[in-house]
């Protein structure tokens, strides 16, 4: 059995704010995830899966300063100064996953959060209320991919009385951009060094440290791409999906080098697949509370050979300036700015993955990615990618129309053979 | 000839630029009655605002040179698509910080710089400091001459007004002091109000708010008293003096909900709900606006414990269906009477 449905078995009725207070509840939880009973698809999930429960964990209990960040904080930049980074974004998604979002997002609505915010922020917010999230010291935001995580960030803000800090990441191409960036990513940095009593040597030690195994975390992830781009490739769009955990909140950590290194060795032994499916590229995230959408993908002889999130955006940092290197890498990623940059993005891993067709999966509240779904379309019929675009929720499921998705991704399927 | 207006779309646009590159600035709002058109390109979950305004932009009626301001993703998007429909013509996306002071104004005021460089380019000509210099007492004599004429305005004819006064008087959108001769039925007792929220219609929800009872007496919206709030006369010897000034100015002006301090902003509400008198904030704003649906449940709090009652409202910009909106507003109204 899976650990997850293990934990949901054994707990989901019974969890309550202080469970996750409760020493005992990690130990419990640690357990089960080192037992044998635990046997996840990927040598490589052992390793982050443990370093998720490990940190979040500590977070729980207090063992060093928590910082909430969103999906384009580098996660580099606050485990290098000793603080816990947090991502309550991707919280929500552990919390659809084990099918309570709609609880959490049904609280929210009552506090006059509507239906037409983005879930994953509203899911959150109702697990903050409730009191399911570890208290933060300080919340960081950048001001990309979307408005939502400043904006939630500004009402947990209130709510748990720290302080907010939001990174304004300058558009593209700006006359000394990079250099305003990293002059505030200091700013933030030395306002977490300082939390947990570090001196700036220190603080710059421990940056100069984390985009070093981040360097090498980089190299192993290029050498799992350079496999996935093989027609016998054995990982699959729906499970690397689920990775994009590990390129956000890992990278800087020991366990961010180890995860792709395993990864990528992994993939080496597994070698052929050999078969002749179609091979389909994924833009935004999946409904994480549902693998019916893959299943039908199967049935119909179709693999997700790449996904949008879980690719290196950023060339390899340069520890002796972590500011500069990590403004490089949050400033050059492909959120930033116009959606022609995303467009770009997206034309280049379907070519370079050899996709014969692409969905897009318009998370409902997305601006930022419905948006430009359009656009992003437009651009990959412009190279000859027939692209589908899909209406959908990645968190609420009481939001995904199974039968309509059914009959159009189908019909798409069948158009494509 | 090449057309010299130029559209703009947010109310942190830096109007005296354009001015001073010899630009007619044109203010769009959209057309409500066609946001579907809109379809094609931005999805229906998008702005009602920003999906109106490229509706109006496809039937070709305003300028298509244009200004947009990265203040959230509907700007944005909406950036995009002008781009593609519009590739010939002059198309900026200007940034905004969210943190004001002095690491936001240095941001603000070199984004002015890329602007100025770009419009130099595009017009051909030098934009020197008397340029801005006249450009900002142009916007100042404006703002002051809208003050002195809402005077006692209320609801939709205000409203009306501080719309006419954001694009020139020739255009269609344009029109002064006789944007006021819109009369609205009202009730026969009128309970003073705030207005807040990010971009209202006048002939909807603002209207509906007068025919239940309520008298706008400030409109703190993205189209309303807001960009008028506060002076962005910017002096000094230089360019490089003036634009750093007009940024200070831009960022010092009461701020939507999309900048990072709340507290500020829900101080402002509050003292300019006491200076006009107002007995309730109406806190209305256009579906889908991240920037208001996330700061309400906190500035309701805040407001709250200021003593104003809050009432919230959501327009879709066109505002057909008014039935339940009316009835409610009126049950806020008799309950605050």
């Amino acid at each position: 059995m899976e650990l997850l449905e293990q934990i949901k078995e054994r707990y989901l009725d019974r969890l309550s704010p202080a469970t996750f207070r409760s020493r005992l509840f990690w130990k419990t939880v640690e357990g089960l995830a080192l037992s044998p009973l635990n046997r996840p698809h990927w040598k490589a999930d052992r390793v982050s899966l443990a370093y998720f429960i490990r940190a979040t964990r500590d977070a729980y209990l207090r063992r060093a300063p928590v910082v909430w960040c969103n999906l384009l904080v580098p996660s580099e930049l606050v485990l290098g100064t000793g603080c816990i980074p947090f991502y309550p974004e991707m919280a929500a998604a552990v919390v659809a996953s084990a099918g309570l979002a709609p609880r959490f997002i049904d609280h929210a609505a009552e506090e006059e959060f509507p239906s037409d915010a983005c879930s994953y922020h509203r899911c959150m917010l109702g697990c903050a209320m409730e009191g399911f999230l570890p208290e933060p010291d300080l919340l960081l935001a950048v001001n990309y991919p979307c408005d939502s995580a400043p904006l939630s960030f500004g009402f947990a803000s209130d709510l748990y009385g720290a302080p907010q800090f939001v990174l304004d990441v300058p558009l593209p191409g700006r006359e000394d951009g990079m250099n305003l960036l990293a002059g505030q990513m200091a700013e933030a940095a030395r306002t977490m060094a300082g939390l947990c009593g570090r001196t700036e040597r220190e603080m710059m030690e421990g940056l100069s440290e984390a985009v070093e195994l981040s360097n090498r975390a980089l190299g192993h992830l290029r050498r799992v791409e350079e496999m996935r781009k093989r027609d016998d490739c054995t990982l699959d769009g729906d499970e690397a999906m689920g990775n994009v955990s590990v390129l956000a909140g890992c990278m800087g950590s020991p366990a961010g080098e180890e995860f792709y290194r395993l990864l990528a060795e992994e993939l080496r032994e597994r070698g052929s697949r050999g078969d002749s499916s179609l091979r389909i590229m994924w833009m935004h995230l999946k409904p994480w509370y549902s693998q019916a959408i893959f299943h039908l993908l199967r049935e119909h002889g179709a693999r997700l050979v790449c996904e949008e999130y879980t690719h290196a955006t950023w060339e390899a940092m340069d520890p002796r300036d972590p500011l500069g290197s990590l403004a490089a890498k949050v400033g050059g990623h492909f959120l930033v700015g116009p959606v022609e940059r995303r467009a770009s993005h997206l034309v280049r891993l379907a070519e370079e993955y050899r996709v014969d067709g692409a969905i897009h999966y318009n998370h409902w509240g997305c601006r930022q990615s419905c948006g430009g779904a359009p656009l992003v379309k437009k651009a990959l019929q412009r190279v000859g990618v027939p692209t589908l675009i899909i209406d959908g929720d990645c968190v609420d499921d009481r939001e995904y129309q199974e039968g309509q998705v059914s009959t159009r991704l189908e019909a798409f399927l069948e158009s494509l053979r | 000839m090449g057309d010299d207006r130029i559209a703009w779309f947010c109310a942190y646009a830096p109007v005296e630029l354009l001015l001073a590159a010899g630009l007619e600035p044109v203010r769009y709002f959209g057309d409500p009655s066609r946001i579907d058109d809109a379809d094609a390109l931005l999805h229906p979950a998008i702005c009602p605002y920003v999906r109106a305004c490229l509706a109006q932009a496809m039937q070709g009626g305003g300028p298509h040179h244009a200004v947009f301001v990265n203040s959230c993703d509907g700007m944005r998007r909406l950036y995009d698509a002008w781009k593609e429909l519009f590739p010939e013509d002059f198309v900026f996306l200007l940034d905004l910080p969210r943190n004001a002071g002095k690491a936001g104004e240095r941001v603000l005021a070199g984004e002015y710089r890329q602007l100025l460089a770009a419009l130099r380019t595009f017009r051909g000509r030098e934009i020197t400091r008397d340029d801005l210099a006249a450009a900002c007492r142009e916007r100042e004599e404006l703002r002051r001459s809208y003050l002195r004429l809402a005077g006692e305005a209320s609801g939709a004819a205000r409203l009306r007004l501080a719309q006419s006064f954001q694009s020139p008087p020739g255009s269609a959108e344009g029109g002064g002091a006789a944007a006021c001769a819109h009369p609205v039925a009202k009730a026969g007792r009128e309970i003073p109000v705030l207005l807040t929220g990010n971009l209202l219609n006048p002939a909807g929800m603002v209207s509906l708010l007068e025919k239940a009872g309520a008298r706008v007496v400030w409109a703190d919206l993205c189209n309303g008293d807001r960009a008028f709030a506060a002076s962005t006369l910017a002096e000094g010897e230089s360019v490089e003096e003036i634009i750093g000034g007009l940024a200070a100015a831009y960022l010092e002006r009461p701020p939507c909900a999309r900048m990072l301090d709340a507290e500020r902003r829900c101080r402002i509400l509050a003292e300019n709900a006491r200076q006009a008198g107002a007995s309730a904030v109406v806190y209305a704003s256009l579906k889908f606006c991240d920037s208001y649906l996330y700061d309400f449940p906190r500035t309701r709090e805040r407001l709250r414990r200021e003593g104003i009652p809050v009432l919230r409202l959501e327009s879709d910009y066109a505002d057909g269906h008014a039935g339940q909106v009316l009835t409610r507003v009126e049950a806020f109204l008799e309950m605050i009477s």
